[in-house]
């Protein structure tokens, strides 16, 4: 009996191991009677399917001899899965980078430099450059790693119907710091007088969009890029500082605590706040949750007494060529046609701003008779300088998706809750961060 | 004419299998039918589990090729206040859990072990949170704990109490998510109660009756001592299931605030999946794999002291 299991099992692995390769081969050997050459491409948005698979076969028709293959993931498994394809050196010739993964990647080998390309094959006329130095600082080098096709930058998103009941005037250009703090007092009210607020000013937590917003709008860093470590500098402290006394002191913001029922991203639209900060995307989520209940607007962040307006907390998305692709002519072709020519604007989530002019500076991108009416604000701060607090393991020191309530957004969050003071959070910041810090510089 | 005793039956059909009925059986059979499990098995679970173990004492994050770095991990770990907090959540949970199983899970099912017009739809309806999905069930506590608008905060107003800030306060969060995890899967443990329950002859009971047995005496004496394999079945897998707690966690806390919901097993997925720090978050693995064997294990070892087979 036992030579009968040693057997079978002898079979059943040879089966296996052979069973794999051939499979393989078998699909190479497909590939390569064609003649056509066949393009991977990995995107993370599967609302986009259909649109991408139309994008595609214009693609194929304006180039023939090169075809693409759409892979699309779910933005939950996207970075574990194209991680392993990584790890096995099959990255597909085109994908998506977000710009929180581009230092890290390109220090890995894994993207290809595209400067050569742009230098002789794109229309510099036809971009946003400063989106593709964006992209370039965010490496920690002074070549192009990836491609940008679409910027979210945050704005001041304001209740009109608010504004105009409170009798304050709109956000403009010159809105101070304390502008904006005297309007959030107005408009935070207790509208039945039993002692409990129920429209307040503003509403912001530890989130990254929420707090670095400011901290830029006030010319200040979270991170010391000589040192590479945690150490907010006097213009950010002051920025965290005016941020948590509006919840401490002032009382026109809530404490996150108080909030706890609500998406994040849901306190605007449904008219708990008159005000709030965060990624242009909101534009989406606020029509969606808001539709026409309420009048709303945009407006660029206020600016802080150190600052002078010009930078902007922006993080542009990305199509990326690792250097293991067989075809980096035809990926190249591809990822400045699909971050080009070929987007369209059902492509792009309201709010995001292309890198390709043509379309940004059309009407098209204006959405004229949707909310906000002065849309266009957003390619103003597309012109501006960016700066982010990327690095590597962000994710972990920033608190960002499922550990949002830990790192330094959870340490934000335990001073506007009243669980930590101000020292004690900036203190623990500082150890814990500077603990990831050290093991990544 | 008296029946043939049960030796003489067994013998039988011995000599049977021997002669004709079963005369194609190979020993190999039975392993070429559990062959696909076990290979599954081998695959995709001991495999995994080997390999974490040598990936625990590396730096692995997927991207890079992997560094042998001893037991730094391990060093790291148990150099980190915030582990032990996460320990110390994780062993809250499980007894809260636990605990709140057992008792509200037996709880329901004698209640439900009873003839009653309807009883069905109430076994049902207790039911239900055990397969609702748990983000769907973590949106809807939000919900009714809301600090302004929760249904439960405008009850207990109604009746003069402050609620606490049920999933915001560092001090409340963790009883709130166990509890609700509880209130999830007591229906799973209700059923199987229930199994246990309807296997005990109702004569035995009645005989206590009679005795001069009051209904209390009855429960505490025959019920859940005959009870007691059952009860033990659901300890050791409520044990196990207890720190499974991720979903729950993830859709209503995410860990927080400060730290106070966030798990073993929330840490795993943390670090594996969102650091990508595959090395540390197999040795978190590791310390969770040690802890459910040493409980599992003294179960059993404790099993001889309480556990009364009946049959």
């Amino acid at each position: 009996m036992k030579k009968k299991i040693q057997i079978l099992s002898i079979i059943f692995t040879v089966f296996l191991i052979l069973g794999t390769p051939l499979f393989a081969a078998g699909q190479q050997d497909a590939a390569g009677t064609d003649k056509e050459i066949t393009i991977q491409y990995w995107s993370w948005d599967p609302e986009l399917k259909t649109r991408n698979e139309t994008m595609i076969e214009k693609f194929e028709a304006a180039n023939p001899g090169i075809k693409v293959e759409l892979t699309t993931v779910e933005p939950k498994e996207y970075w574990t899965k194209i991680r392993i394809m990584a790890n096995q050196k099959k990255l597909p010739d085109v994908f998506n980078l977000s710009s929180g993964y581009i230092e890290e990647w390109a220090q890995n080998g894994l993207l290809m430099d595209l400067g050569p390309y742009i230098q002789k094959d794109l229309n510099k006329d036809n971009f946003y450059m400063n989106l593709f130095d964006a992209v370039k600082d965010l490496s920690g080098t002074d070549k192009y790693y990836a491609f940008p096709y679409a910027l979210v930058t945050t704005c001041l998103y304001y209740n009109m119907d608010m504004f105009d009941a409170a009798g304050v005037s709109y956000p403009d250009d010159g809105w101070t710091w304390s502008d904006f703090r005297d309007a959030a007092k107005k408009l935070t009210l207790d509208k039945n007088g039993d002692g409990v607020t129920d429209q307040w000013g503003y509403w912001f937590y530890g989130r990254y969009a929420h707090i670095e917003s400011w901290i830029y709008s006030n010319d200040g860093n979270l991170i010391n890029r000589d040192t590479m470590r945690f150490d907010p500098d006097s213009n950010a402290m002051e920025a965290i500082t005016f941020l948590t006394d509006l919840v401490l002191k002032d009382k026109v913001a809530p404490s996150k605590k108080e909030m706890s029922a609500f998406r994040q991203q849901d306190v605007f639209p449904n008219g708990v706040a008159a005000m709030f900060v965060d990624g242009s995307w909101n534009i989406d989520n606020n029509r969606s949750v808001a539709g026409d209940s309420m009048k709303w607007g945009i407006a660029e962040l206020p600016v802080g007494p150190h600052g002078n307006g010009s930078l902007t907390y922006g993080w542009p998305d990305s199509l990326a060529i690792p250097p293991t692709s067989e075809h980096p002519d035809a990926a190249w072709k591809f990822a400045k046609f699909a971050a080009g020519e070929g987007l369209t604007m059902d492509m792009v989530m309201a709010g995001k701003i292309p890198s390709y002019r043509p379309l940004t500076e059309s009407e098209a991108f204006l959405e004229k008779g949707q909310q906000p009416a002065n849309k266009g604000l957003l390619i103003k701060q597309a012109a501006k300088t960016m700066r982010t607090s990327f690095t590597k393991s962000w994710g972990e020191w920033r608190g960002y998706g499922a550990a949002e309530a830990l790192g330094f957004n959870g340490v934000i969050d335990g001073i506007i809750d009243g669980d930590l003071t101000f020292k004690e959070a900036m203190d623990l910041a500082d150890t814990n961060i500077n603990k990831v810090m050290s093991r990544n510089y | 004419m008296n029946p043939p005793s049960p030796s003489i039956i067994k013998n039988r059909q011995v000599e049977n299998m021997k002669n004709r009925a079963l005369s194609w059986y190979k020993p190999i059979d039975p392993w070429l039918f559990i062959l696909p499990t076990l290979l599954g098995l081998i695959v995709f679970r001991l495999g995994p589990i080997i390999s974490a173990l040598f990936i625990s004492f590396t730096n692995w994050d997927i991207l890079k090729k992997a560094d042998f770095i001893g037991v730094s991990n391990y060093s790291e770990m148990f150099n980190n206040p915030a582990f032990f907090k996460v320990l110390w959540n994780t062993i809250g949970f499980s007894f809260i859990y636990v605990v709140g199983v057992m008792v509200f899970g037996l709880m329901l099912a004698v209640l439900l072990n009873q003839k009653l017009k309807g009883i069905k739809f109430f076994r049902s309806a207790f039911y239900t949170p055990v397969i609702t999905s748990a983000v769907a069930v973590g949106i809807i506590w939000l919900w009714i704990l809301s600090p302004k608008y929760g249904i439960l905060t405008i009850l207990l107003k109604n009746i003069g109490i402050k609620s606490p800030y049920w999933i915001g306060d560092p001090k409340v969060a963790l009883f709130t998510v166990s509890i609700i995890q509880v209130w999830k899967m007591s229906g799973y443990y209700m059923i199987l109660f229930l199994a246990g329950l309807q296997l005990i002859p109702v004569s035995l009971k009645e005989a206590a009756i009679i005795d001069g047995a009051n209904k209390v005496q009855a429960f505490f004496k025959i019920t859940i001592p005959l009870l007691s394999p059952t009860i033990f079945f659901v300890l050791s897998v409520s044990i196990i299931d207890s720190f499974r707690n991720f979903e729950l966690i993830y859709s209503m806390t995410r860990g927080g605030p400060q730290n106070s919901t966030n798990t073993l097993v929330y840490d795993v997925y943390l670090n594996a999946f969102v650091y990508y720090r595959m090395g540390y978050a197999s040795s978190l693995a590791y310390i969770l794999l040690g802890i459910v064997a040493v409980i599992t294990i003294l179960n059993f070892q404790m099993k001889k002291r309480w556990v009364q087979y009946q049959y």
